[in-house]
């Protein structure tokens, strides 16, 4: 491959890649294109094969289906360091047994790499992540995010292709792993290269990705922008995972009066032309974020009355949980400054332009306009 | 070649499942090969000085002569006309009544000595050290000291009888070696135990003693109803392990007491090494009970494992 | 001996006082049991330790002298100079330092592949290895003499130094703790670009020396107190180890007390000295097992 193409090519392909142990899968059927640059976040809950894929892609474990490709190369018998990536750990697994400088210059010195080019690199990463002052102490007289920023400088030492990271804030304390955060984010724009993120908080992923990939039972549930997997969800699992509170979800019929559509459920819902015709009657959900529900007056077409349940206040915002019918509560995003009391009775409208529509199976269904 | 045509237009190369399967073989076998480098030398050394011989006793049982000259194959004689051999049976039941002597002994001791050792605050070291001493004395040296404290003239217990009014005893007349040789035995290995047995107690939670005390429970029901239970898998490990050992006791009953008075302490491996070097036609004999011996061990270690693989918790 | 009920009459202070002068009294009463326990089992040493002190006519005397004043040396002469005894120490500490030194890597590096990399059987190597562990060479002198002589080797240091290495208590610690150590280590160290060989030296060795320094303590021992292989295994005089030439003395030359003591006084110093140095590794022994369970 020239050097055009390698710079062109993808960082990273999967193609119909698969894990099993034994007759247990743990990933099957992943499709994924990588660009070069791009922050990827593997975001899904503790069991859905982040981690499993993100080794798959080291070369840590074997595949037992399909191809990676690293760097345009088929990647799937090559050992992890030929594949020219870097991976930073949960548990940072600094050796300890070696000052941070020697840490940080380990990877490079194993390539051979000259004496001084070693020092070289090791002080400018060094520089960039601020740990300066720790270059001869040992890890365990560091404290966790200065850890951190240790084995991320060993993986920035590298330059390779692409960073994986194995949820590295999971172990800092709240604030600290806000910091690191915002930290990350500014060493992608810096240093642009490409970065694979795996990690279970969605707050995470929706702030540091360009596109996040989103798992569930070694599937992939859904690729796309935050925005989309946001705005659009694929499936009701992709719906309640991003965003908090969840969306609103609420499982009924879809029925057929003449021309008109109609959602029967908790309660009933005019759906005017939001089904489309493909869509036949039956079971089926529909969906509306917290922030889309207004709280409105009386008169207002549409409006459900509801009974106010409990207030959440975090700060200029406040969630309401209105019970609409029995089992059924819709939560809704107000302003903090709005004057209302658990016990009140209030009107619920579920703007239709706003609303989503998933079919039996809880994929979406693209209605106009979305 | 399958190939699969991507998103972006590039295409690329997929491997067919005989691909797939000759290159992982590949690499299993590369992985293979190098755990055998790492385990190899320390496996052919296990496999050649210790598997080979277990079954080498297993054939040399089947055989009758010398070891140093012809032998020839006699099936499971060797067996069948063990009872009848002079100096089997008596290495045998002396070698358990030793066992049975000593193993209670040091346990109990090691047992008492780490109840007291466990709940010292200050100098423990100091006691640690003295206690655990004798476990280092090579049996023979540790013979040797107990020749003189057994002699009949000077040694010290008979000085100590003599201090006292009493007559002085013949330790290693025919009634008492065996005796006087379990508790050299014990002498020389309460220390080990006591130390390990300090580590457990240290280890047992100390919630339910004080749940205990608020009860009311003296000392003596504390530990009869919390620390023994609590400590019934290593009790268990203990015993099967310093009964192991004890089957094995030579250096001493050779240095002590030369096997004797007559065959008073002449044990198992003693009456073995006996059989081999000091007769010529009874190796078939030794190797018989030295299988009978080994048997025993392979035993014990497998009751061991299986009563101690089962998890209750604490009880 | 006060009564153990507190009467119930009295106030809080007293208590308290009460209660702290009862557990002094325990501990004393405590140290008190310890310090006859650790006398009777240290009074031997001292005993022999005297007799070694003394000359023919003296041993025998009674009542014993407690200090010997002057002190003979004549038996610690007879038994450096007329008897092999430096020789058998010698050869004693070279055969366990030999032992101990090829056992350290022979058992991390078995220890490493049956931690860490996927092989078939290992398994079942493994099991034979806990079964076998407790199978002493003593029930094994029949074939392993006719190995070893078959081999040639009889009566060589190498007859003293092969065998013991077939011990698996050594792989099997050291499995334990290779397993011990965190395993996103190992995928750090492969990603780095280590070989298996570079990650056992660089990165395994390094951090379980502690382990290895207890495998050492437990090794050395054993090596140094053998005594029925040795016994068997060599027959020329500068090969005897120390265990089995002072049983040779015992057996030989008639009841020269003497001499007897001051050999085994003169066995308990490297141990001695070892053990004092390296208490807390010896003592790990010990806790070592007690880990197991």
């Amino acid at each position: 491959m020239s050097n055009a193409e390698q710079r062109l090519a993808p960082a990273i392909e999967l193609i119909e890649v698969g894990k099993s142990y034994g007759k247990v899968h743990v990933l099957a059927g992943i499709n994924l294109t990588i660009g070069a640059g791009e922050f990827i976040a593997l975001l899904g809950p503790s069991g859905c094969g982040k981690s499993t894929l993100l080794k798959l892609i080291a070369g840590l474990e074997e595949l037992s289906d399909g191809e990676i490709y690293v760097g345009g190369r088929l990647a799937n018998y090559l050992k992890p360091s030929d594949r020219d990536v870097a991976m930073v750990f949960q548990n940072y697994a600094l050796y300890p047994h070696m000052t941070v400088r020697e840490n940080l210059g380990f990877p490079l010195k194993m390539s051979g790499i000259p004496r001084d080019t070693v020092r070289q690199k090791v002080e400018s990463a060094a520089s960039l992540l601020q740990l300066g002052a720790q270059l001869d102490r040992y890890p365990d007289e560091l404290s966790g995010g200065q850890r951190q920023r240790v084995a991320l400088g060993r993986a920035i030492v590298r330059e390779p292709l692409a960073f994986l990271m194995d949820e590295p804030l999971s172990n800092l304390d709240a604030l600290l792993r806000v910091e690191m955060r915002t930290e990350l984010i500014r060493l992608h724009k810096r240093v642009g290269r490409t970065t694979i993120y795996v990690t279970h908080d969605q707050v995470e992923a929706m702030t540091m990705a360009s596109r996040i990939v989103l798992m569930h039972k070694g599937v992939i549930q859904q690729v796309g922008t935050p925005a989309e997997v946001y705005a659009t969800p694929a499936n009701t699992f992709v719906a309640t995972f991003v965003g908090s509170p969840p969306m609103n979800l609420f499982a009924g019929r879809i029925e057929s009066q003449g021309a008109a559509r109609l959602f029967r459920g908790p309660f009933d819902l005019a759906l005017d032309r939001l089904a489309p015709p493909s869509l036949a009657d039956g079971a089926a959900t529909i969906g509306i974020r917290p922030e889309q529900v207004r709280l409105v007056g009386a008169g207002e077409v549409g409006a459900m009355p509801a009974r106010v349940e409990l207030i959440e206040r975090v700060g200029p915002d406040s969630f309401v949980l209105t019970q609409v019918a029995a089992g059924a509560n819709v939560i809704a995003r107000i302003d903090a400054a709005r004057p209302i009391r658990e016990g009140d009775r209030v009107f619920v409208l579920l703007p239709p332009a706003q609303l989503r529509l998933f079919d039996a199976e809880g994929n979406r269904v693209p209605t106009e306009g979305s | 070649m399958a190939t699969a045509e991507l998103a972006n237009g590039v295409t690329r190369l997929r491997l067919s499942p005989g691909e797939h399967r000759r290159l992982a073989r590949r690499a299993r076998l590369r992985r293979e090969l190098t755990g055998w480098m790492f385990l190899g030398p320390m496996f052919s050394f296990f496999l050649v000085f210790l598997v080979l011989p277990v079954c080498g006793t297993a054939w040399w049982s089947s055989r009758a002569g010398s070891i140093f000259g012809g032998t020839k194959f006699v099936g499971l004689d060797n067996f069948t006309s063990l009872p009848g051999v002079v100096g089997a049976g008596s290495a045998i039941a002396n070698t358990m009544i030793f066992a049975g002597i000593s193993v209670p002994l040091i346990l109990v001791g090691a047992l008492a000595v780490a109840l007291l050792l466990a709940k010292i605050v200050h100098g423990g070291a100091v006691y640690r050290f003295l206690v655990y001493f004798p476990v280092l004395v090579p049996g023979v040296v540790a013979a040797l000291i107990w020749l003189f404290l057994t002699n009949v003239d000077f040694g010290l217990f008979n000085t100590v009888l003599k201090a006292f009014g009493a007559m002085p005893v013949t330790w290693l007349g025919a009634d008492h070696a065996l005796v006087v040789l379990a508790i050299l035995d014990v002498w020389r290995n309460v220390g080990y135990w006591a130390m390990f047995f300090v580590a457990a107690i240290i280890g047992l939670p100390t919630e339910l003693y004080q749940a205990a005390e608020l009860d009311g429970a003296s000392p003596f029901a504390r530990f009869r109803h919390l620390t023994l239970p609590l400590m019934r898998r290593i009790i268990f490990f203990a015993v099967i392990v310093s009964t192991i050992w004890g089957l094995q006791v030579f250096d001493t009953a050779l240095v002590l007491t030369n096997g004797g008075p007559g065959t008073a302490t002449t044990t198992v491996i003693y009456r073995v090494w006996l059989f081999v070097f000091a007769s010529n036609n009874k190796i078939g004999t030794a190797a018989a009970i030295s299988l009978v011996l080994i048997v025993a061990i392979l035993a014990l270690t497998l009751v061991q494992m299986r009563v101690l693989r089962s998890r209750r918790g604490i009880e | 001996m006060a009564d153990t009920a507190l009467p119930m009459n009295i106030g809080a202070e007293d208590h308290a006082r009460l209660r702290r002068r009862k557990r002094r009294r325990t501990e004393l009463a405590r140290h008190a049991a310890l310090a006859l326990i650790t006398f009777v089992m240290v009074a031997p040493f001292y005993y022999v330790f005297l007799a070694s002190l003394k000359n023919a006519t003296e041993i025998f005397s009674y009542p014993p002298k407690l200090v010997p004043f002057p002190p003979y040396f004549g038996n610690y002469e007879k038994l450096l100079w007329d008897t092999g005894f430096l020789r058998w120490m010698f050869n004693s500490l070279f055969v366990a330092g030999s032992v101990t030194t090829l056992k350290i890597f022979l058992d991390s590096m078995a220890g490493y592949a049956l931690a860490k990399i996927e092989m078939t059987g290992k398994r079942v190597i493994f099991m034979a290895m806990l079964i076998l562990l407790m199978v002493p060479i003593g029930a094994l002198i029949v074939p392993l003499w006719s190995l070893v002589s078959g081999l040639g080797l009889i009566d060589s240091y190498w007859a003293l130094i092969l065998p013991p290495l077939a011990n698996p208590l050594g792989a099997i610690l050291m499995r334990q703790f290779i397993l011990g150590l965190p395993k996103d280590l190992e995928s750090a160290a492969r990603l780095d670009g280590l070989s298996e060989l570079g990650i056992y030296w660089r990165i395994v060795l390094p951090l379980i020396k502690p382990g290895l320094v207890v495998l050492a303590v437990i090794i050395f021992t054993d090596q140094f107190m053998s005594f029925i292989w040795p016994l068997i295994a060599t027959t020329s005089d500068d090969l005897q180890v120390l265990t089995v030439g002072v049983a040779a003395l015992r057996a030989h030359g008639g009841a020269n007390y003497g001499i007897w003591s001051a050999s085994a006084v003169m066995s308990l110093i490297p141990v001695g000295v070892f053990f004092f140095v390296l208490q807390r590794q010896f003592l790990a022994r010990s806790l070592a097992g007690a880990l197991k369970q």
